[in-house]
């Protein structure tokens, strides 16, 4: 199992969130982290914002991969949003973002954290699986989708 | 781009939505007097929304929910706090930034904590104003002189005067003139043209000369550049209002300080207040009065009432009666760029030294400062360099591998208590306090995402 499905709960998949900001977008997480983690939402929130002030998590091609480091957060978790709007994130290539992975660690984090992130940039470089993660009907779908994906040259493995 | 919400259409919620729009900032503005909002809708890519900037209704309207920062700039400080609390507690907007200018507010710091107005960064423009007044001060042949670093380093510009060292030799000199000092000549201007400055280009009289240095040194390095310096001891300040007083108090133990103060009740407190200064009171434009208080031997004058005319005529006068060198405070920006230079030495807009304080908190990356120079023309900035030299693309190589833009200078390291001139070869750690020169501020962007760190930061 690739270590993205590990930390992406099947629960934690959002489909089509009507929201117009980057901010809102974080609220929501916040919210969601809040109730499976028991985490102020507002540490969440504050840690991404700040994160992001020092740059961009966007990777181009509409997709983002906000992050942040989390006092009190034991294992990394993640939520998937997938937006109805894309919004400016202030991307490498200017481009709106709709695909938004929030990836949290824990505050000492090491390379684990890392390697998921280099995974889920993996991950979202594939063009079709972009385009099925913008169109696919239902939460479990992606999810399932997410964690069916192989890495080049993983198929053989 | 990140979406910004000022409260307020005065003249520094004017200036800045400017400034932030011609940076491709998304902007709303709100105000409650149609007649100020729209001259900026007519001629700026902006939002505008009439309304009260405390009422939540208009906030949502104006898009508060959506906001990354909040400015409010109102000419209330009652509505500046509570507009912050609203925006705190209903729309969660990140960072908010006030203006609060009452004295006995702003003792009480306590007020404007997250279980109080929630006032992330509170901006006193009075304060801004008498801060950069007291450095001119300090310096008295600087025409600005700007702080880095809690004060470790100075960036400074002088013109170069007839008979001073280095008029007509090359920069290679002034490095053996200055001997072991280090600085950094980080931008010349001739006739308002820039010079971009290396080892060979040579200096002449009236070129204005950008230069940084730590504190301690910055006295040497004008000493090169001007022919006598002499030190300052008489201070005439024309109008007792906030910033006089706050100057005074500054000045009043190290200087010989009189103010010229219209208002006879405003002359009298003053007076009570200020124990070690002259208190006159008149009219700053009165020839008279300058004349009887020896105008002539007047080292400094500085006018900074609240009325532009005012302070042109009365500057222009003591200038013309003698006065050494005279400091006006200018509103209105067209003024500043007709006067400075000419007869008034240093013209200073309020608004245009506010707007450095707001930026800090609104542009991209971990700023610690930002100064308008020329005008608005050029910047200086202190930023602080995060990440290593896999997620950062300047920590861990040397200035020369880093890619600045055209016009750009690095001039210069703060590393803990150290101040470290930029060189080819210096290499960025991280946590460097890194103060960089940018002549056109369409580089802004540029050097943000320089210095921005890569997707692999946590």
């Amino acid at each position: 199992m690739s270590l993205i499905t590990k930390i992406l709960p099947t629960s934690n998949v959002f489909l089509d969130l009507d929201v117009g900001s980057k901010k809102r977008v974080f609220e929501h997480v916040g919210i969601v982290f809040e109730n499976s983690h028991g985490i102020a939402r507002s540490v969440i929130f504050d840690s991404l914002f700040a994160r992001e002030k020092l740059g961009s998590t966007g990777l181009g091609q509409g997709v983002a991969i906000p992050h942040g480091r989390i006092k009190g957060l034991k294992e990394a978790t993640g939520a998937f949003v997938r937006l109805k709007e894309p919004i400016p994130f202030d991307a490498p290539d200017s481009k709106p973002v709709s695909l938004i992975f929030v990836l949290l660690v824990p505050a000492n984090a090491t390379d684990l954290h890392l390697q998921i992130l280099s995974e889920l940039a993996q991950l979202f470089s594939d063009k079709q699986l972009r385009e099925e993660l913008n169109t696919l009907p239902e939460p479990h779908l992606v999810w399932e989708r997410i964690a069916n994906w192989l890495p080049y040259g993983a198929d053989f493995a | 781009m990140p979406n910004i919400l000022i409260l307020g259409a005065g003249r520094v919620g004017t200036s800045v939505a400017e400034q932030l729009v011609r940076e491709n900032y998304s902007v709303t503005i709100v105000d409650d007097n149609p007649h100020n909002l729209q001259p900026l809708a007519d001629k700026l890519d902006l939002r505008t929304v009439q309304g009260h900037a405390a009422n939540p209704l208009t906030l949502a309207g104006a898009g508060a929910a959506d906001a990354d920062l909040l400015l409010a700039v109102t000419p209330s400080d009652e509505l500046n706090m509570v507009a912050c609390k609203i925006a705190q507690t209903l729309f969660n907007i990140p960072t908010r930034l006030g203006r609060i200018r009452d004295q006995d507010l702003l003792a009480r710091p306590e007020l404007f904590n997250d279980d109080g107005f929630a006032i992330d960064h509170i901006i006193t423009p009075a304060q801004i104003v008498t801060d950069l007044l007291a450095r001119l001060v300090e310096c008295p042949e600087a025409l600005q002189v700007l702080d880095f670093a809690q004060g470790r380093a100075k960036m400074v510009a002088v013109r170069v005067e007839a008979g001073a060292h280095m008029d007509g030799k090359d920069l290679a000199t002034l490095a053996q003139y200055l001997d072991k000092i280090d600085c950094r000549v980080v931008s010349i201007y001739r006739k308002n043209k820039r010079i971009s400055p290396d080892g060979g280009t040579t200096l002449s009289v009236g070129d204005e000369v950008f230069f940084l240095a730590a504190s301690k040194d910055i006295r040497a390095v004008i000493g090169q550049l001007r022919a006598n310096e002499r030190a300052i001891k008489r201070i005439t300040i024309c109008g007792g209002g906030n910033v006089g007083y706050r100057l005074a108090m500054a000045l009043e133990n190290d200087y010989q300080v009189k103010i010229i103060e219209i208002n006879r009740e405003r002359a009298q407190w003053l007076a009570e207040h200020l124990p070690n200064a002259l208190i006159l009171r008149g009219e700053a434009t009165d020839e008279n009065l300058l004349d009887n208080e020896q105008i002539d031997r007047c080292d400094l004058f500085l006018a900074i009432t609240s009325d532009d005319e005012d302070n042109i005529m009365s500057s222009l006068l003591a200038k013309q009666m003698g006065a050494r060198k005279v400091v006006a405070i200018i509103n209105r920006s067209r003024y500043v760029d007709l006067l400075q230079g000419g007869k008034i030495d240093v013209a200073i807009s309020p608004a245009q030294a506010t707007i450095g304080a707001l930026l800090a908190h609104v542009r991209q990356g971990d700023i610690v400062a930002v100064h308008s120079l020329r005008r608005g023309e050029a910047e200086a900035i202190e930023l602080i360099a995060h990440g290593d030299k896999n997620n950062s693309r300047v920590i861990g190589r040397r200035v020369e591998e880093i890619k600045l833009p055209q016009g750009a200078n690095l001039a210069a390291l703060i590393r803990g208590d150290k101040v470290i001139m930029a060189h080819h070869d210096t290499v960025i750690e991280n946590e460097d306090h890194v103060i960089v020169f940018i002549d056109n501020k369409q580089h802004i962007r540029a050097i943000e995402q320089l210095f921005a760190v890569k997707i692999g930061f946590f």
